[in-house]
């Protein structure tokens, strides 16, 4: 059961901030964003790498930390990196695994994460009319700033 | 040659997820597709922020009607995992049952769509009158035909009763009997062979790089499911067998389907013997730890995935949901590519989509400017008049 895990402990060794292990199945690795696809490579190359599950993103304050659950055969491994709100810029996956391509577009749309090298970054989920610079999943965006932010917008429209 | 631009979507009225699709063809051919998603964005990640974590138990059980049941497990067991509770074993089997019992309604309602959407009514009216059985069993034990609200944190809301159990076993002979024929059918039939077989094709190496889950998977001969590489519920206690086909297309979709349904059947059964006796939920705090989970269940349409991040309040910081059918999406696209027009729906219905029957279809030319609208239903006929032919 812990054969996966442990080779990815050694194979992240370079990468890897820490390593937490809440349970048998599950690991969660903070990296530094410049190691990520590095990462990535390294993860995908293992023995018993099935799939990206997702790509999740979470409002942390003054950046974004985006985690990507990675399924092994009989572990879960979930990547974490963190970027600025200012400049939220990451390299893409997409050709590293293809699977990536919505998942990529789905945080820009609603974080505002924008992934050098993806081929297209247009909007998947939000309206064409939708304001610039309007994030809905970051926390400063609360439903009731995002509602008379449209408003105003329909106005002026 | 020249390429035309079909926009294909997004609204209807009867299916849950409206989408686009841009077809870009040349003749008959489809050479590339792009998509457009959001058209019925409700925001449910930013809701459950703000509802606490017993309330967001009712807000994921109605992210999906179909698979109502594989999104609270899928929620509840990352918040037990927060919670660091174990609930009792009965409720671990009634979940189990829950579960197959969605899984079986799931897949005769799928069977039906891609056989309307093959042009073969009578099949479709078939599968929905015998997919009543199915969910008239869920009547009976959860009171509700959709969205059961059977699981809570911490356990299972109500109880399987001796005598729920006895009407539930006729029910499920005469479902397996069905499930048998349309496995009769669905290898022998022309009409529906002629429209499946080998069309739709997504390499099983295609289906990895492309992260495809569920079913789809399964029928690129990949034996992936949550349930055998994961027990979660009871499913580590039961025996069973994943079920893979190795054609690739829609034919394989629907086979691996068909048999999903007959291994389910066995799994309620093996379940409602096999059940302990005992409590069926355990009391739990309202205030959640400080931390994260990550939770994964197979849905009858494959991998749901939930991530919870906790601060130690009543509400969730984050609560990220990932359903099957986001993940299908790119490998949906890649087996669009090269098929005929006609083949669009069928080929769209084999992913279980819910969004194959698209409102409006509008054609346009891009040398002469010419556009030309067709509704889902009117494509539909184009595609049984250009096999006819």
């Amino acid at each position: 059961m812990m054969k996966v895990s442990n080779l990815i402990k050694t194979q992240l060794k370079s990468e890897a901030r820490e390593v937490i292990v809440p349970h048998e199945r599950r690991m969660f690795i903070p990296i530094a964003k410049e190691h990520l696809r590095k990462a990535m490579k390294k993860l995908i190359g293992l023995e018993g790498f099935t799939h990206l599950s997702t790509i999740t993103g979470v409002d942390i304050g003054s950046q974004v930390e985006l985690i990507y659950h990675i399924v092994y055969e009989d572990v879960l491994v979930s990547i974490k990196v963190r970027v600025s709100k200012e400049n939220p810029i990451l390299p893409t996956i997409v050709d590293l695994i293809p699977g990536a391509v919505l998942y990529e577009r789905e945080i820009h749309d609603l974080f505002g994460v924008r992934f050098k090298g993806n081929p297209d970054l247009s909007p998947l989920i939000l309206p064409d009319t939708w304001p610039d610079g309007v994030f809905p999943l970051r926390k400063e965006w609360t439903p009731e700033r995002i509602s008379e932010k449209l408003e105003d917008n329909n106005e002026n429209h | 040659m020249k390429t035309i631009k079909i926009p294909f979507g997004p609204q209807h009225p009867a299916l849950e997820e409206p989408i686009n699709f841009i077809f870009e063809v040349e003749e008959e051919r489809v050479v590339n597709v792009k998509l457009r998603l959001g058209y019925i964005h409700r925001g449910i990640e930013k809701l459950a922020e703000n509802r606490t974590y017993h309330q967001n138990v009712y807000l994921v059980e109605r992210i999906c009607g179909i698979c109502s049941f594989a999104h609270t497990t899928c929620y509840t067991q990352a918040v037990e995992e927060l919670l660091g509770i174990d609930i009792p074993e009965r409720a671990k089997f009634i979940r189990t049952i829950t579960a197959e019992m969605e899984r079986v309604q799931n897949h005769y309602l799928w069977l039906g769509f891609t056989a309307k959407e093959a042009g073969f009514e009578t099949l479709f009216m078939y599968t929905w009158r015998d997919r009543e059985t199915i969910l008239e069993v869920l009547e009976t034990i959860s009171g509700k035909r959709v969205n059961y609200g059977m699981n809570t944190i911490g356990g299972i809301r109500r109880d399987i009763s001796d005598t729920m159990t006895e009407q539930i076993e006729d029910k499920l002979n005469h479902l397996e009997n069905r499930s048998k024929y349309y496995k009769k059918i669905c290898t022998k039939e022309q009409t529906i062979l002629k429209r499946t077989v080998g069309v739709g094709i997504l390499k099983p190496h295609d289906a990895l790089s492309l992260c495809a889950v569920g079913p789809t998977l399964r029928a690129s001969n990949i034996p992936r499911d949550v349930r055998a590489d994961e027990p979660y519920a009871a499913y580590g206690e039961i025996p069973f067998k994943v079920i893979t086909y190795k054609r690739h297309d829609v034919a394989s979709r629907i086979l691996v389907r068909i048999d999903e349904t007959l291994e389910s059947i066995n799994i309620i059964r093996y379940a409602l013997k096999n059940m302990p006796k005992g409590p069926i939920r355990v009391k739990v705090p309202q205030r959640v730890p400080k931390g994260e989970a990550v939770s994964r269940v197979e849905a009858p349409r494959g991998e749901d995935i939930y991530y919870l991040k906790s601060d130690g309040s009543d509400k969730p910081v984050r609560l990220k949901v990932r359903a099957p059918t986001l993940a299908n999406l790119p490998s949906l696209c890649k087996m669009l590519i090269d098929v005929n027009i006609a083949d669009i729906p069928v080929v769209i219905a084999g992913i279980d989509p819910c969004i194959a029957c698209a409102e409006r279809i509008m054609l346009v030319d891009t040398k002469t400017k010419k556009r030309w609208i067709w509704s889902g239903d009117e494509l539909r006929r184009y595609a049984c008049e250009w096999y006819r032919k």
